[in-house]
């Protein structure tokens, strides 16, 4: 057990692979279930291309297994604003993966306008903002604008929801 | 000339009123959102396509040859002023051009980029013109057989040879592939992937996928490793140059555009590799070269041309044949199907106007550019000042409205969520993103093309290389995939002979094969530039 454990210590990349490997499973699965007709499907069906996939998804995995159990794992990106000294803030990312979520399920009851300025004072805040009202004001004033541009410069109607009628 | 004449015609539609405004706005906005730390020229093109909803194809079209270009002339400014690059073809820009601009010569650095992007870019047009009808008199002959190698090509040439691992780059390319498997097959009508979801029958919008990986995947990847503390930007007033700049300048730029235009034209090349050579020449044939390291103008000008040569180049397979090699390419693929437009050599007899519109609308975008970007360099530089939480919640807000634009569905947002944080895993783990979106947008195209060849055989698999052309590029890949690791496999063996311990000694061997040039000469000029990063997970998690 405990040797199992030192040679799991830095190998996160194995659940990439285990994820792999998962796909590789759906995919081959969703081929066999394609109906088989002779008259649409001609000489090659529907199910030859993601078959390939499968494999091909299969064979990274077992690849990627290799090479990480062997020591070998990738390089992270770095970029301007990344400091790669530390990990990765959890907080921070499964705050905005929620608030990415939320935004999603209150689009069509609150409108466009609301849940997207929570979504920008939200951000934010999780982001390390703490002028509160200036974050609120700036989200609203960017929702705001990008509604009336999509809405009468585009054309794109997106939802009002609760301020029907006052937008 | 029949080109001339009707890049001639191209023009007198580009310098319509309606078509000016929008590569002004165009250039505007790709600088504005290129300079912006952490978005690239890929971020800035795939925030944008939601334009592409409500524009006419050539207006927007024409709006996005300027974001493209703007965008590559924004990140040059964000890496001459600020230290660490974002793409990883202005790494080199970053390493003479910051020194400069912290010896107080910022203004001749963005000076000599923004003057040398503006002739390679021209020139590298220039060039355009007269390849591209030539590549379509070839590619126009060819069959199914020979598109399909051709795509396949493309694909390990995104996946293998350009990122630093190849399981990786593979990996990446066969999750690319699945994504475009989602949704009804184009020649069947039967649902795969869709999990019985009537959403998914049509797809995924290549909107939401675009802005997904290069946009939230960025974003997610940049906050969780958000750099505390202000950045230490240096500022700049507007830039010039002296007469000893300007004769340091011009070989440099036009020695760039010669290495750099090649480079993207063949399905194979990006901007990184070209950057590299051209830092490589410059320093060789320079007369200062000690003060390469210390802020050479060379270093700027050689490279920063061989940027925008190559970006002009990629042009050349992403309209003739339809094949994008670089991420902001793939972007500008999505923004052509968002219109049913599948660039290919087809495209210059059905869509003559809008093709010679396009490319006309590239020299004029490039002279806005250097209009503009000389007298408002000062106001970009304050672009850099941004808090970064309004920054990245910004880009947050810009990527829910893009995804959600797509067919005004809430269900988008979530697959934008996933598919996003599809993308932060791969910046986690160094899986390249790239032949994620070019699996994805290609594999369709692919999967049509190898049933063509297969149709017409009546099933015979020898159809596949009955043209010579597949027969050329199959027997490239082969060469591709076998001769580095063998290369790597000899020259390891010599090492060990040589010290105990070789590049054989490490273990993480699929890790530190980056392109052939660039290790050396980035090691030789500065080692802290693009090593491999060798941190044990432990470390990070």
């Amino acid at each position: 057990m405990t040797s199992l454990r030192t040679l799991m210590r830095g190998r996160s990349e194995l659940g990439v692979a285990a994820g792999l490997g998962v796909t590789a499973l759906v995919v081959a699965i969703d081929a066999a279930n394609i109906r088989h007709t002779a008259i649409s499907s001609g000489v090659m069906g529907p199910q030859v291309v993601p078959a390939i996939i499968a494999i091909g998804l299969a064979l990274s995995a077992i690849a990627l297994t290799v090479t990480v159990l062997r020591g070998g794992h990738g390089e992270q990106e770095d970029g301007e604003d990344i400091d790669l000294s530390q990990g990765a803030h959890w907080p921070t990312l499964l705050g905005l993966g929620g608030l990415i979520l939320l935004t999603a399920l209150l689009m069509n009851i609150l409108g466009f306008v609301i849940s997207s300025a929570l979504l920008f004072f939200g951000a934010s805040v999780l982001l390390g903002s703490r002028r509160y009202v200036l974050s609120l004001l700036i989200g609203a004033a960017l929702a705001v604008a990008t509604f009336y541009g999509f809405v009468l410069g585009l054309g794109i109607p997106l939802p009002a929801g609760l301020l029907t009628g006052i937008l | 000339m029949d080109n001339l004449a009707l890049l001639m015609q191209g023009f007198t539609n580009a310098l319509t009123l309606d078509n000016l405004l929008f590569a002004l706005i165009g250039v505007l906005l790709g600088t504005a959102v290129g300079v912006l730390p952490g978005i690239g020229p890929a971020m800035t093109v795939a925030l944008l396509l939601p334009l592409t909803y409500a524009l006419d194809v050539t207006g927007s079209l024409i709006m996005f040859a300027g974001i493209y270009y703007g965008g590559m002339y924004g990140g040059s400014t964000t890496s001459i002023l600020l230290n660490t690059p974002g793409e990883s073809s202005s790494v080199v820009t970053a390493l003479e051009g910051n020194k400069m601009a912290k010896a107080g010569r910022g203004a001749q650095a963005l000076a000599t980029a923004a003057i040398g992007s503006f002739v390679a870019g021209t020139i590298a047009t220039g060039a355009l013109v007269f390849v591209a009808p030539f590549i379509v008199s070839i590619a126009i002959s060819l069959g199914a057989p020979s598109y399909f190698a051709m795509m396949v090509f493309a694909f390990i040439a995104v996946s293998t040879v350009l990122g630093s691992s190849r399981i990786r780059g593979i990996a990446s390319l066969f999750i690319g592939l699945t994504i475009g498997l989602v949704g009804m097959d184009g020649t069947s009508g039967q649902p795969r992937l869709t999990f019985g979801q009537p959403l998914l029958a049509g797809g995924i919008d290549v909107v939401v996928i675009a802005v997904a990986l290069f946009a939230v995947g960025e974003a997610l990847w940049i906050a969780a490793h958000l750099r505390q503390g202000k950045p230490a930007t240096i500022p700049v007033g507007v830039p010039w140059m002296a007469k000893e700049d300007w004769k340091r300048s011009w070989k440099p730029w036009l020695r760039g555009t010669v290495i750099g235009f090649p480079f993207g034209a063949i399905p194979a090349g990006g901007a990184e590799i070209p950057t590299f050579l051209s830092y490589a020449a410059e320093k060789r044939l320079s007369k200062h070269p000690e003060e390469f390291g210390h802020g050479a103008i060379e270093g700027v000008a050689g490279p920063e041309a061989a940027n925008n040569a190559s970006a002009a180049g990629t042009l050349v397979p992403l309209l003739t044949l339809g094949l994008p090699t670089t991420a902001t390419a793939a972007v500008m693929i999505a923004a052509f199907n968002q219109y049913g437009i599948h660039p290919g050599p087809l495209l210059f007899t059905t869509e003559p106007v809008l093709v010679w519109t396009l490319i006309a609308s590239l020299f004029i975008g490039n002279a806005l550019l250097l209009v503009l970007n000389l007298p408002l360099a000062p106001f970009w530089a304050k672009l850099l000042r941004i808090p970064r939480p309004y920054l990245y919640a910004g880009i947050l807000f810009f990527a829910t409205l893009g995804a959600y634009a797509a067919g005004l569905q809430a269900m988008n947002i979530v697959i934008l969520l996933l598919v996003g944080s599809l993308g932060y895993v791969a910046r986690r783990y160094g899986f390249p993103v790239l032949p994620i979106i070019v699996g994805a947008i290609l594999g369709p195209e692919m999967e049509r093309q190898l049933r063509r060849a297969l149709q017409i055989s009546s099933g015979d698999p020898a159809a596949l290389v009955s043209e010579p052309l597949a027969v050329v590029l199959y027997t490239v890949i082969v060469v591709f995939l076998v001769v580095p690791p063998l290369a790597r496999t000899l020259r390891n063996r010599m090492g060990d002979r040589a010290n105990g311990e070789g590049p054989a000694a490490r273990p993480s061997v699929d890790t530190v094969t980056g392109p052939a040039g660039s290790s050396e000469t980035s090691d030789s000029a500065d080692g802290s530039a693009s090593s491999p990063v060798d941190k044990p997970d432990s470390l990070v998690h």
